[in-house]
């Protein structure tokens, strides 16, 4: 078995060739780190300002000697409340209303994953806080540090780029896991492909409870399709046929950030059938076109040009000049008032 | 010896009611008299010994990370909700009414997600080099710390800040009007370090930043700025960034949108061309009234705000001496001059310029006065370093229209009533 500081070592040196050492259960460490504000774990824990939570899990719940226990967690402990699984889980899921009255005010953990995740790092502390099954540690903790198994400074490999020699070089598989980003002029693009009717399924699945059935949107959700003409209207549609320049930008984003709350879980074909759908919904193409890599640069959006620069510094109001300001009866009658934000009434209440 | 007490928490309820009530319900609100030239009977707070004079208060341990006092319940962040369609991809605002001096605190900094707060531990993540240079690397927390590291105090204001005053006013509090602005001492290493350990190549002419949150957060940056101030930062004043912030690592781009700050900072690409992502296309752009559309507008202009008083800060106190005060900030450097109108812009006075003066930095001024009881409407005007004047709502809708949502920085307007209660207008 590996302890910990080893296993830093070896990450260190590892690090420079890609490897990544094995981490026991570090989901429920980090998630625990939201715990930690509070609760103290491991041989030197202390009482904080909740308990200590060596041993926690499948004893009484309330044996910490010194510690100051609510009324109510008193009331439960005397009842019988034992933690085990189910009762940690219910626990964790919302502290206040399973023990009305607790000190934790904690709102309570959301995901069944993440609870279990901390129970399972709960688990591995005895009432000692020793952690029995540890393989390693993350290499942010501050180890008890043996200092036998920690390697002479002078012994480190120094990696030979830059200036600094920091960093490691990147693989070309890690790159291509990142790098998923495409330009108006197709690079980036995968190989792929996909056609509007099969975008229409996806799109009617997974975008348009937000986004509308045919792209109205929904709520304050972004309207996706229709708007042409009226960018000079006192109430702009910014759409992707009336407003967006590139249809790049639509393929790139929803490829990185869509759908909203599970991001990354279309695949490159989906994300060219739902932008071909979206070009359809757009009046753009008909409802038998396939989007392809190859085609995909043959596809202008009609806003494209009426794009500019930047020249804010050629506005009238750029060319005041400061020596000339008027500083003593810059307007002839007093002023009065023309416009009041009170009569809108929609500033939220304090 | 619970009544001192209670007398002065329920005095206090009455005044922030009082405020709420001026806030939205437009109530004409007396004056709340705070203090009185005589005094007809003798103060129990003076005369009686109050029970913080008596019992012992909290231990060293109470409190592991310290908190502001229980009454300053006021000082909170606080969004607009008919704004948004989800609070995952929103916004919220700096109480800036609460505030004085140039920083602002790491826990009122107004937030703006695309996707939520990612929670990410420093061990789990990578910032990653990649594009158009000699050696793609891919760097730890641990590496970046051993950079060369710098301390700058910088102010970001998101794009959209004023955005929803462009037809007229519409919210009532510089909160609202003005909060989507903080300023902050970031602690880091200049970007251009880490570019030249992976080797800049020679046709490098723009930077794609990304975030590792779930919107995947990506913007086109000219490598020029890359090269000259931006920052990859890992603290702010003082202590490790926040959460929503970007915890553990954001880049900063002064003086530039701070949509462009990228948060969660995972991957920077070196590119030959922009990428003209959604968040430099689709928004971001500035529409124009003939129906064309700015892009690429990075900096933010020289604009300041009277934030006391303003409509969630009333006067409480009557007709005398009175502290006005504000913030002026400019994208392109030092704020060098603030004058103040109290009547509207008829005539101005310079006000007194803090001297903690910082280029891109927010700026603190001052202007005392003898209110003689009379309405009053309140301007600010800022002049940066560079002769940049902010201008009037009426000149900046003249160049742009109305539609162009972000980078209003014109002169904001508050109407003081005869009572002390203070109102957003826009005045002839």
């Amino acid at each position: 078995m590996l302890k910990y500081p080893k296993a830093r070592v070896l990450g260190v040196l590892l690090a420079i060739s890609a490897a990544t050492p094995v981490i026991a259960n570090d989901e429920g460490k980090a998630l625990f780190g939201q715990c930690r504000a509070c609760h103290a774990i491991g041989p030197d824990a202390k009482t904080q300002y909740g308990p200590v939570l060596n041993g926690v899990m499948n004893r009484a719940a309330m044996v910490e000697e010194g510690y100051s226990y609510s009324d109510a967690f008193k009331k439960a402990s005397e009842g019988g409340l034992t933690w085990d699984n189910d009762t940690m889980a219910a626990f964790l899921a919302a502290p206040m209303s399973y023990i009305s009255g607790t000190k934790m005010a904690y709102p309570g953990v959301k995901s069944d994953e993440d609870i279990q995740h901390i129970i399972n790092y709960l688990s591995l502390f005895d009432e000692h806080g020793n952690q029995a099954g540890l393989v390693a540690e993350t290499s942010q903790e501050r180890p008890d540090e043996d200092p036998k198994e920690r390697m002479l400074a002078a012994n480190f490999v120094l990696p030979d780029h830059g200036v600094f020699h920091l960093g490691r070089k990147a693989l070309n598989e890690e790159v291509a896991a990142w790098d998923i980003d495409v330009r108006p002029d197709g690079t980036g693009l995968p190989v792929g492909s996909g056609d509007a009717l099969t975008g229409m399924d996806l799109y009617d699945a997974q975008c348009a409870s937000c986004h509308g059935d045919f792209g109205e949107g929904t709520g304050r959700w972004p309207i996706l399709a229709g708007g042409h003409d009226t960018l000079t209207e006192e109430r702009p549609e910014k759409t992707i046929g009336s407003y967006w320049p590139y249809l790049s930008t639509v393929f790139d984003y929803v490829r990185r950030a869509m759908p909203f709350g599970n991001a990354r879980s279309l695949s490159d074909d989906d994300v060219y059938a739902i932008t071909a759908y979206l070009l359809y919904l757009n009046d753009e193409v008909d409802e038998e076109f396939e989007l392809t890599s190859e085609n995909f640069t043959s596809i202008a959006l009609p806003n494209e040009a009426n794009f500019i620069a930047d020249n804010r510094t050629d506005e009238p109001n750029r060319q005041i000049n400061v020596n000339e300001l008027c500083m003593t009866d810059c307007i002839a009658t007093p002023v009065e008032v023309t416009q009041r934000a009170l009569v809108l009434d929609v500033t939220p209440d304090e | 010896m619970k009544k001192p007490k209670d007398t002065i928490d329920s005095s206090r309820r009455r005044q922030l009611i009082k405020t709420g009530m001026a806030v939205t319900g437009g109530i004409s609100a007396s004056l709340v008299v705070a203090s009185k030239a005589n005094a007809a009977t003798p103060d129990p707070l003076i005369t009686e010994i109050q029970d913080w004079n008596r019992y012992l208060g909290d231990g060293v341990d109470a409190r592991p990370y310290g908190l502001p006092s229980k009454f300053e319940t006021d000082a909170v962040r606080r969004d607009v909700a008919w704004l948004t369609a989800d609070p995952k991809a929103s916004v919220n605002f700096t109480p800036l009414h609460k505030l004085d001096g140039i920083i602002t605190p790491n826990g009122l900094c107004f937030e703006r997600h695309h996707g939520g707060v990612a929670e990410i531990a420093p061990s789990s993540h990578r910032l990653m080099i990649n594009g158009l240079v000699n050696n793609p690397l891919v760097f730890t927390m641990e590496d970046l710390m051993r950079f060369p590291r710098e301390n700058h105090l910088y102010f970001l204001e998101c794009a959209a800040n004023t955005g929803m005053e462009w037809r007229g006013a519409q919210l009532n509090g510089c909160q609202f009007t003005h909060g989507m602005v903080h300023n902050v001492m970031y602690s880091g290493v200049k970007l251009k370090h880490v570019l030249a350990e992976a080797g800049l190549k020679g046709n490098a002419k723009w930077l794609l930043p990304e975030g590792a949150d779930a919107s995947h957060m990506t913007r086109s940056i000219p490598i020029e700025k890359g090269l000259d101030d931006c920052l990859i930062v890992t603290h702010m004043n003082g202590e490790a960034l926040r959460p929503e912030q970007g915890y553990p690592l954001r880049l900063v781009v002064p003086g530039w949108e701070g949509n462009m700050w990228v948060k969660w900072l995972r991957r920077i690409e070196v590119g030959d061309k922009p990428w003209h992502h959604r968040e430099e296309t689709s928004k971001y752009t500035d529409l124009l009234e003939d129906g064309t559309a700015r892009r690429f507008t990075w900096e933010m202009e020289v604009k300041s705000v009277i934030t006391n008083p303003s409509p969630q800060a009333p006067i409480n106190h009557g007709r005398g001496q009175t502290v006005l005060t504000g913030i002026a900030w400019s994208g392109y450097g030092r704020v060098k001059r603030v004058d103040v109108s109290i009547d509207g812009g008829r005539n101005w006075t310079t006000a007194r310029l803090d001297p903690h003066s910082f280029s891109k930095s927010l700026h603190r001024f001052y202007f005392d006065f003898d209110w003689d009881g009379r309405e009053l409407f309140l301007q600010s005007r800022a002049i940066d370093e560079f002769g940049h004047v902010q201008p009037t709502k009426n000149q900046l809708r003249a160049a742009r229209g109305v539609n162009s949502i972000y980078h209003n920085n014109s002169i904001q307007t508050w109407h003081v009533k005869n009572d002390g209660v203070v109102e957003n207008v826009e005045v002839s």
